[in-house]
């Protein structure tokens, strides 16, 4: 489903990516952990090309693209994105639409889709997401759990291959946290494949298959969730697991 | 701990007042006198305007609507009109020339800007109006093809082509700069919500930036609205027949120059008022989504008086 190979990244002189290689199969839920600054939300904005990558190839669905040859083509960018969604920390709902409107936009307008279709499929959505009574609301009158799992709708309305988490419960407060999390499980169970970049430890043990271990730039121990969120075998994996637990 | 004294003292408290308290509201007498006062000075100035002779109201209502000040009104209309249409929409590609990634576009917009702000309006009226001294001919030459049309200059500056010109141009760059602060007003976070979703960048600018743009676009183009409203009466300078030009020929003639310009003046307040009235529900129709809408004037006069008020709708 997602296959990336010797992936680099600089920014400048400071390298933030360095031969970064992983697999993701379909139905796979992998976790991205490691402290700020390690390259993890780098390395998932790279997987929708939010950031270009310098070297290295990303396949993602029947797309593959590689870089380091000239500049990608500007189509090759917006296939290889079609076959992802994104959800971000900051949730970047659209302000000046409802909710609703904020879901079928997109499949409106980059995927032609006849308006009363996407109406019928948003419902669906907002309903599996909990939001289907807030559907007529604009984002500034919603709570950010709630802004958060429009947002997760909205991504799911391109039916995409994979759904890319970035943070996604970073910015809400702890009461908040839970009613995202949940969605996220869901979609977990039903068999979604998904990327999540996460500080929320216990939901990655629980919800992941697999769980990749970032630092400085590098995946230092990937494997079972299970082992590498608790029984880590690099120093710097149980480091960084001791950090979370004085909290 | 602290948090449950200060409970208990609360719920202590409340047991030794057994009746609830009647909230009244504040009353201001102070904004009352205030109030009264202007009012008086508001009543005294307007006697003083209807009772001056010298205002002559009743010439001022002959000709209020004959048919040189009508003409001349529609001159200013078309005038506004125009220069804003297409001064916007020049100011809208040079907004976009500016933030593109291309240099030579940044450095030919802010260049086009530099120089049209640099020059006063009056200045580049008088300029186009003689521009055929300049370019007797114009004329546009392909290569390869060869002339395809050509005129004398004379035959296209008329005073009407020149105001336009000298106006729209003046007005693409004040409007550049208001659109491009609107632009820029919008975060990151949504150009790359909408590229992650497979925008374009063309549906991303008019269906998620622009909008959003809009709502901090407008009160200053309100304010140049209104203001190209009256900047328009320069061009009685170059004899274009504009409302203040038609009033003016009428008292060159009759030397009532009072009534007349209490006329222009008439017209002028009635048509920014319409301007403005215009730009309030515009602002409505872009604030969309965000709860601190503005209010109308009426709204304040209302809470002023202390009257009951739906409260508007986040």
């Amino acid at each position: 489903m997602i296959e990336v190979r010797n992936l680099k990244k600089k920014f400048g002189d400071h390298t933030v990516l360095e031969s970064i290689d992983f697999q993701v199969s379909k139905g796979e839920v992998v976790c991205l952990v490691g402290a700020s600054g390690s390259g993890k939300t780098t390395l998932l904005r790279c997987l929708n090309l939010l950031e270009m990558p310098d070297e290295g190839s990303i396949t993602i669905g029947a797309k593959t693209l590689k870089f380091g040859g000239g500049s990608v083509r500007r189509n090759d960018i917006k296939e290889l994105r079609r076959f992802s969604g994104m959800v971000f920390q900051s949730f970047n709902l659209f302000p000046h639409k409802t909710v609703m409107e904020n879901i079928i936009e997109a499949p409106i307008i980059v995927q032609s889709r006849p308006k009363a279709v996407a109406i019928e499929e948003g419902k669906i959505l907002l309903s599996k997401v909990g939001m289907l009574e807030h559907q007529d609301k604009y984002p500034d009158a919603l709570s950010g759990g709630q802004q958060q799992r429009a947002a997760i709708a909205r991504a799911l309305m391109m039916k995409p291959e994979v759904m890319l988490f970035d943070e996604p419960t970073s910015a809400l407060d702890p009461q908040l946290v839970r009613e995202v999390l949940k969605v996220i499980e869901g979609l977990a169970k039903e068999g979604q494949t998904m990327v999540i970049v996460t500080h929320e430890m216990n939901f990655a043990r629980r919800v992941s298959s697999k769980a990749l271990f970032m630092d400085k730039g590098f995946i230092v121990e990937s494997g079972k969730a299970a082992e590498v969120l608790t029984n880590p075998k690099e120093a710097s994996t149980r480091e960084f697991l001791a950090l979370l637990d004085d909290d | 701990m602290s948090n449950r004294a200060f409970t208990n003292a609360g719920s202590n408290a409340g047991m030794t007042t057994s009746e609830p308290l009647i909230v009244v509201p504040l009353k201001h007498y102070g904004r009352w006198c205030w109030a009264a006062l202007t009012l008086l000075l508001a009543v005294a100035a307007m006697n003083s305007i209807v009772n001056n002779a010298n205002f002559e109201w009743s010439l001022v209502a002959h000709y209020l609507t004959s048919a040189t000040v009508l003409a001349g009104v529609w001159m200013t209309i078309k005038l506004t009109v125009l220069s804003l249409l297409l001064g916007f929409a020049g100011g809208a590609v040079l907004a976009l020339m500016r933030l593109s990634s291309n240099p030579v576009l940044v450095a030919v917009s802010w260049t086009y800007t530099w120089l049209f702000r640099a020059v006063p309006l009056l200045v580049q009226l008088f300029l186009w109006y003689n521009v055929a001294a300049l370019y007797p001919h114009l004329a546009i030459n392909l290569p390869w093809v060869g002339l395809v049309w050509s005129a004398p200059m004379n035959s296209i500056i008329s005073p009407f082509s020149a105001a336009v010109l000298a106006l729209v141009l003046h007005q693409a760059a004040y409007a550049a700069e208001i659109i491009r602060a609107g632009i820029l007003g919008i975060g990151s976070g949504q150009n790359e919500a909408a590229k992650a979703l497979g925008f374009d960048r063309w549906q991303t600018m008019s269906r998620i930036v622009l909008p959003q743009a809009m709502r901090t676009i407008l009160p200053p183009a309100g304010n140049e609205v209104i203001g190209q409203l009256k900047t328009t009466a320069v061009v009685s300078v170059i004899a274009l027949q504009d409302l203040l030009y038609s009033v003016q020929i009428i008292y060159q003639r009759t030397y009532e120059v009072i009534p007349l310009l209490m006329v222009a003046t008439l017209w002028y307040i009635a048509m920014t008022s319409v301007l403005s009235i215009g730009q309030y529900i515009v602002e409505r129709h872009f604030g969309r989504g965000v709860a601190a809408q503005g209010r109308a004037p009426w709204e304040y006069v209302n809470d002023f008086l202390g009257f009951k008020q739906k409260r508007g709708k986040i």
